[in-house]
C-alpha cells in the first residue's frame, strides 16, 4: 500500500511539525531568560566562590598577610604574579624581607587558582568581581597590596 | 465604509485646478512613487524589528531593548549604520552585473508591492490581469539572485545562486497553481474584483476545503519564494556562509535584506488578499448588526491585521524548523505540493460547478 | 599473562586497568609484520613471543618519543572485542638525521593522522604513508618541536607575516619502497580543474577553526582535505616545562566542553603513578562533575547540531539548559566553563552547601526539557529526513577509524571507558551504555540525548550518597612522579581521552601525550563524507561533534 503510506507520511509529518511549532509557541509565552545586565548589576547574586579577580584582603589596620615568599609566583603557570620585596631593618636591627609591591597581571591570568591553593599564609583570595574592562593593557596590571600596608603581626600563641 | 478613492479623486481634481493634464499626471506619479518607496522602507524597518522581537521571544530572549523604549528605534539605527557602511569592491567580479543584481532584486519586489490593494480604493493600479501581473513581476527576483551569485565570482555565491534558481523556479509553480484555484473560484484576475467578491464571505470559507488547501500550499510555496528558513538553502548559513549575497556589503547588502523582508510582506499580503478577503471586513451572511460593526473598522486596518497574521505564521515556521536539503526541497515541491495543487484545482472546479 | 614480554624494557605501569598492558618492543625491521599479525590476530613472526591471539583492531593512540639516543613510537592497541586489554607496541630507530619507520596506516585507518602528527613533532617519516605533510605546523616550519634537541629560538622560526601558500598545503610528499628501492614522490592533492571550496577556518558550521578543503562536483563532495593547526598552542611541549599541577589547567583547555573529564584523566594518571589513595568523597564528587559536564556538552552538541541544520531556536534552548549546569559549577568550583576543580589527590575545595539541592532541582528540569527537545526536533520530518540514511559508519569502520565515544557507540561499538574499566565512582552507579546499531547521523544525534538521560541517572544515584570525609588526599608540595610510563584513559563527552606520561622522576614530565577523541572523528568525517552532499557534510560534522582546540592541542 504505497499510496497509503504516502498519505500517512504526509499527515504524520504535519502532526510532528505542529508539535514543534507548539514548543516554539510555548517558549514564546514563557518568562524570558535574558539578563538585563547593567540594570541588574547591583541585584545580581554573585557566587562567593567565583574566581573573578585575585585580591589581597587587608584588615582594618591596613595589614595583609603576605610575607613576600613568592611561592604563588613560582606556582603560576603564566608568570602572572610578580612579587617585589624590599629589605627593611626593624627596631632590633635585624634585616627583614617585606612586601613592597604585589603585581598581578589579569591579562595573562587563566584563573587556575594554583596561587591561592599554594599560598602558605592564605594571604590572597578570589573576589567574584568580574568587570575588568579597561582601555589600555597596562591598566590590567594591578597592585594588590594597598599603599602603606604592612604585614599583619600574628598574635603570639602561648598555650601550646 | 471610507474609500480612499474619494481622497485620491479630491487630490486629482484639486491638482487639475492648478495645472494642465500632463503636469498633473507627472506630479501624481512622483507622489505615488515617493509614497510607495517610503512605505516600502518603513514597512521593512517595522518588519525587521517585528521579526527580531518574535524570534527572540520564541527563543526565551528579550530581543532588541536598548535603542529607544523596547528597542523601537533599533532598526532605524541599523538603517543609518548600513547606509554609512563602506561598499567593498570585489576583485575580479563583474562590476556592472554585481551592482545591477541588488537593484533587480529590489525592483521585483517594489513592482509587486505597488500593485497591492492596501485598502478600499488605495491601489496604485488595478489591472484586469492583476494576479498574473503579481506572479510575473515577483519572479523577477530570481534573475537578480542568479546575477548576484554569478557576478560575485565566488564559489559560495555560485552554489547559492544555483540552488536558488532551482528552488524559486520550482516553487513558482505551486504558487501560481494555488492562486489559480482562487481564480477558478472567483472567475476574475482583477484584484479589486476578487476583494469585492469576498464581501459576503472570505474565499477561504467560501471555497470550502480546496480553498483552505490552496491557502496552506500558497503559504508554504510563498515562504519558499522568500528564501527564508526552512527554505533558506540559497543562503544556508551553516553551509554557504551567506549564499548568494556573501560578497555584498553596505547598502547593496541592505537591498537584499530589505527585499527579503518585503517579499515576506508581499507573500503575506497576497495571501490575505486572495484568501482572507484583503481589506474586506469579516462579514457573516445574516448577521447584519455584526457586519455593520465590522465595517466601522477602517479597511487598511483589516488589511494590515490579516497580513500581520500571515507574517506571524511565517515567522513562527521560520523559527521552529530546520532547513531542508536541496533534494528534499525539490521532492516536497514536485512530489507533494504540485500533485496536491493540481488535484486541488480539479476539486475547486467541482466546488464551483456544484 | 606476562607483564612485559621484553625484559630489557621498562614496564608500563598499568593505570586504571584490571590488568597491566602488555608491552611489546620490536625492532624497526620486524615492526610492520608484528603490527599486521596483531591487527589480524595471527601468530607473531617472532616465535618466542606468545601473547593470546586477539584481533587488536583498535589503535588507541600513537605516541612519538624522543629517548635521547633514539627516536621511537609507542602504539597503544586494544582489541575491540575485549576492550579492557591494552597492548603497547614499541619500536624505535637510532637514526636522527633521517629517521624512517614503516607506516601502519593500511592496518588502522586512524594511524594516518597519528603518524602525520608524529612526523610533525619528531620528524619520523613513515614509509608507505601516502601523505607525509605536516599536520599542525606550517609547511615552512624549521625543526621538530618535540625533539629534545629542538632549537626554540624565535629567530629560527620567527612569527610569519605572510600567509601560508595554498600551493604549499597542496603539495603532498611521501616516501615509499617499491621493488626494494626507496622512492620519494611529491603529488598534488587536487586535480587541476577541481572546484575546491574552503569550509573554514572561519565558517559558521565549523565549531572552531577547522579548515576543510573540499573538491565539489556540483553538490557532491569528491574529496576532503582537513587542514589542522589553526589553534595549535603546543600544549604537549608546554607540559614538558610545567609542573604536574600546572599541566592540569592546560588539560582543561584542550576540549573545553569536557574540561572536567580531561582534568580527571590527568589527575588519575598522576595519582596512579604516585600510588595515592584518593578519598571516596572526592571520587563521588568527581563523578558527579564529570556527568554534569557531559550533560552540558551534549546539550550544547545537540544545540549546535540543530543550528547547523538551520534551527537556531533549538540552539538557544540547548544553551539555556546548559546555563543551569554552568551555574552549579560556578557555585561550587568557582569557574563556569573552566571549572578547575579536580586536583591531584581529590578536588580543589569541598562542595558548596547548596550543591546537592541545586543538582536535585536541576534533574527534573533537564528531564522535562529533554522531552521538549524531542518534540521540537527529533520527530520533525525535516530533521529526520536530513539525518536518516546519511553518514553511515559501520562498526568495523568505527573501530578502524578510532571513532570512540557516542559516535562509535552509535555504530554499535562497545567502547565506554566508564563500563570497560570503571574509574572513580562509576562502578557504584547503575547505568546503561547506550548502544545503537545503525551508525547513521540520526543515531549519533539520538544517542547524545539518550546519554543525557543516563548521566542524569548516574547523578541521581550518587548525589545523595556522597560519603563524608576528606575531599582531597594530602600531597607533597612539589609533586614528582616516579620514573616510568603511565597511561590512563577516561571517557569524555566525545570519546576516549587518554593521557600518556613519561616521567624521569623530575617535577615536570619528560613527555606528555593527550589522545584527542576529536582528531579521529575528523578522520571519520573524511571517510564518511566522500560522495555525500555538502549539506550532509555539515550534518555529519555536527553529529560527530568535534572540538577543534582538542584536535590541535
Amino acid at each position: 500500500m504505497k499510496i497509503f503510506r504516502y498519505f500517512k507520511d504526509i499527515f504524520l509529518g504535519i502532526y510532528h511539525l505542529l508539535q514543534g511549532m507548539y514548543i516554539a509557541f510555548l517558549n514564546m509565552v514563557r518568562s524570558k531568560i535574558t539578563e538585563k545586565y547593567p540594570e541588574n548589576r547591583l541585584k545580581k547574586v554573585k557566587m562567593e566562590r567565583f574566581r573573578g579577580l585575585l585580591t589581597m584582603p587587608h584588615n582594618a589596620q591596613n595589614e595583609h598577610k603576605c610575607t613576600a615568599c613568592g611561592i604563588c609566583g613560582i606556582n603560576c603557570p603564566n608568570g602572572t604574579i610578580q612579587v617585589i620585596s624590599k629589605k627593611v631593618t626593624d627596631e632590633t636591627g635585624k634585616e627583614k624581607r617585606v612586601l613592597d609591591r604585589y603585581l598581578y597581571d589579569i591579562g595573562s591570568c587563566t584563573f587556575c587558582a594554583l596561587c591561592t591553593i599554594s599560598c602558605p599564609q592564605g594571604a590572597i583570595d578570589w573576589s567574584p568581581e568580574f568587570e575588568h574592562t579597561v582601555f589600555t593593557r597596562s591598566k590590567l596590571v594591578k597592585q594588590l597590596n594597598r599603599e602603606g600596608s604592612s604585614l599583619e603581626v600574628k598574635p603570639k600563641i602561648n598555650n601550646i | 465604509m471610507f474609500s480612499f478613492s474619494d481622497l485620491t479623486h479630491w487630490i486629482d481634481s484639486s491638482l487639475r485646478l492648478w495645472m494642465n493634464d500632463g503636469w498633473t499626471l507627472f506630479v501624481e506619479f512622483v507622489l505615488i512613487g515617493v509614497m510607495i518607496l517610503v512605505s516600502y522602507a518603513v514597512l521593512a524597518l517595522i518588519l525587521i524589528l517585528v521579526e527580531r522581537k518574535v524570534c527572540a521571544w520564541m527563543q526565551c530572549r528579550l530581543g532588541p531593548n536598548r535603542v529607544g523604549p523596547w528597542g523601537l528605534f533599533q532598526t532605524g539605527a541599523d538603517m543609518i549604520k548600513i547606509l554609512l557602511k563602506e561598499i567593498v569592491n570585489i576583485n575580479r567580479s563583474d562590476k556592472f552585473l554585481f551592482r545591477l543584481a541588488s537593484f533587480i532584486v529590489i525592483l521585483g519586489s517594489v513592482l509587486t508591492f505597488g500593485a497591492l490593494p492596501f485598502a478600499k480604493g488605495l491601489q496604485v493600479i488595478d489591472f484586469n490581469i492583476g494576479v498574473f501581473y503579481l506572479l510575473a513581476v515577483s519572479s523577477l527576483g530570481v534573475v537578480g539572485i542568479l546575477l548576484a551569485g554569478w557576478a560575485s565570482n565566488s564559489k559560495y555565491t555560485m552554489i547559492g545562486a544555483m540552488r536558488s534558481g532551482a528552488q524559486l523556479i520550482s516553487y513558482e509553480l505551486s504558487c501560481g497553481l494555488a492562486l489559480l484555484s482562487i481564480v477558478v473560484l472567483s472567475g476574475t484576475m482583477q484584484l479589486s474584483e476578487i476583494v469585492e467578491q469576498q464581501s459576503e464571505m472570505w474565499f477561504i470559507f467560501k471555497g470550502h476545503v480546496p480553498a483552505f488547501i490552496a491557502f496552506v500550499i500558497y503559504m508554504i510555496a510563498g515562504h519558499a519564494e522568500t528564501n527564508r528558513g526552512p527554505f533558506d538553502l540559497p543562503e544556508a548559513e551553516s553551509e554557504l556562509t551567506a549564499g548568494y549575497h556573501t560578497e555584498y556589503s553596505g547598502i547593496q547588502f541592505g537591498f537584499f535584506y530589505l527585499a527579503e523582508y518585503m517579499n515576506m510582506f508581499i507573500i503575506a499580503a497576497i495571501a490575505s488578499t486572495m484568501f482572507l478577503g484583503g481589506w474586506m471586513p469579516l462579514h457573516i451572511p445574516g448577521w447584519e448588526g455584526f457586519n455593520g460593526a465590522m465595517d466601522y473598522i477602517p479597511s487598511v486596518v483589516w488589511f494590515l491585521a490579516k497580513t500581520g497574521f500571515c507574517i506571524f505564521m511565517q515567522l513562527w515556521v521560520r523559527w521552529s524548523f530546520p532547513r531542508l536539503r536541496i533534494d528534499q526541497l525539490l521532492r516536497l515541491e514536485w512530489k507533494i505540493l504540485m500533485p496536491v495543487c493540481l488535484f486541488n484545482i480539479l476539486l475547486m472546479a467541482l466546488v464551483v460547478i456544484l | 599473562m606476562p607483564d612485559t614480554v621484553n625484559p630489557e624494557n621498562t614496564p608500563i605501569v598499568a593505570t586504571g586497568y584490571a590488568n597491566k598492558p602488555v608491552v611489546l618492543t620490536v625492532s624497526k625491521d620486524k615492526f610492520y609484520e608484528t603490527a599486521r599479525s596483531l591487527r589480524y590476530g595471527e601468530e607473531l613472526p617472532d616465535a618466542e613471543i606468545h601473547i593470546p591471539a586477539e584481533k587488536y583492531d583498535y589503535l588507541i593512540d600513537v605516541v612519538g618519543m624522543d629517548y635521547g639516543d633514539s627516536l621511537g613510537v609507542i602504539y597503544y592497541l586494544s582489541p575491540s572485542a575485549q576492550p579492557e586489554k591494552v597492548l603497547a607496541l614499541k619500536t624505535s630507530t637510532p637514526e636522527r638525521e633521517q629517521p624512517e619507520l614503516f607506516s601502519v596506516q593500511d592496518l588502522w585507518e586512524s594511524a594516518s593522522v597519528y603518524e602525520r602528527e608524529v612526523y610533525d613533532f619528531f620528524g619520523i617519516r613513515f614509509i608507505n604513508h601516502p601523505d607525509m605533510r605536516r599536520i599542525f605546523l606550517r609547511a615552512d616550519w624549521k625543526g621538530f618541536p618535540l625533539r629534545k634537541d629542538y632549537d626554540a629560538d624565535p629567530a629560527v622560526n620567527p612569527v610569519p607575516l605572510e600567509n601560508e601558500l595554498i600551493a604549499d598545503m597542496e603539495r603532498v610528499p611521501s616516501v615509499s619502497i617499491k621493488m626494494g628501492d626507496r622512492v620519494e614522490t611529491i603529488s598534488q592533492l587536487f586535480e587541476e580543474d577541481d572546484y575546491v571550496v574552503n569550509f573554514g577556518p572561519q565558517h559558521p558550521a565549523m565549531h572552531g577553526v577547522l579548515h576543510l578543503r573540499i573538491a565539489l562536483n556540483g553538490e557532491i563532495i569528491k574529496k576532503i582535505d582537513p587542514v589542522f593547526g589553526y589553534i595549535h598552542r603546543g600544549i604537549e611541549k608546554m607540559c614538558e616545562s610545567d609542573t604536574y599541577p600546572q599541566i592540569l589547567h592546560l588539560a582543561d583547555r584542550l576540549d573545553y566542553l569536557s574540561g572536567t573529564m580531561n582534568r580527571h584523566a590527568v589527575c588519575l594518571c598522576c595519582e596512579k603513578a604516585l600510588e595515592l589513595e584518593v578519598p571516596e568523597r572526592a571520587h563521588y564528587i568527581r563523578t558527579i562533575f564529570d556527568e554534569l559536564t557531559r550533560i552540558a556538552s551534549h546539550l550544547l552538541g545537540w544545540g549546535c547540531m540543530c543550528m547547523d541544520m538551520g534551527s537556531i531556536t533549538a540552539f538557544v534552548y540547548g544553551m539555556r539548559d546548559r546555563e543551569k549546569i554552568m551555574d552549579v559549577f560556578e557555585e561550587t568550583a568557582g569557574g563556569r566553563l573552566m571549572a578547575n576543580y579536580n586536583v591531584i589527590g581529590g578536588v580543589a575545595q569541598d562542595i558548596h552547601p547548596n550543591f546537592q539541592r541545586r543538582v536535585k532541582e536541576m534533574i527534573p528540569y533537564i528531564r522535562k526539557m529533554l522531552k521538549e527537545h524531542h518534540l521540537l526536533f527529533t520527530g520533525n520530518p525535516i530533521a529526520r529526513g536530513r539525518m536518516k540514511n546519511i553518514g553511515y559508519m559501520s562498526r568495523e569502520q568505527a573501530v578502524s577509524l578510532g571513532a570512540t565515544g557516542p559516535s562509535g557507540r552509535a555504530s554499535g561499538w562497545h567502547n565506554d571507558v566508564r563500563k570497560i574499566e570503571p574509574y572513580a565512582a562509576y562502578g557504584k552507579a547503575d547505568f546503561q551504555e547506550v548502544l545503537r546499531t545503525e551508525g547513521q547521523t540520526f543515531d549519533r544525534y539520538i544517542i547524545r540525548l539518550d546519554e543525557i538521560e543516563q548521566s542524569l541517572r548516574i547523578i541521581e544515584q550518587l548525589i545523595d550518597n556522597i560519603p563524608e570525609g576528606a575531599y582531597a588526599a594530602k600531597t607533597k608540595a612539589v609533586i614528582r612522579l616516579p620514573e616510568g610510563e603511565f597511561f590512563q584513559r577516561v571517557e569524555n563527552a566525545r570519546g576516549q581521552f587518554c593521557v600518556h606520561i613519561t616521567s624521569k622522576g623530575d617535577k615536570s614530565p619528560y613527555r606528555v601525550k593527550f589522545r584527542s577523541p576529536s582528531l579521529t572523528l575528523v578522520g571519520a568525517l573524511k571517510a564518511m563524507a566522500t560522495g555525500a552532499k555538502v549539506a550532509d557534510l555539515i550534518m555529519m560534522g555536527a553529529s560527530l561533534d568535534d572540538v577543534i582546540p582538542c584536535i590541535d592541542r
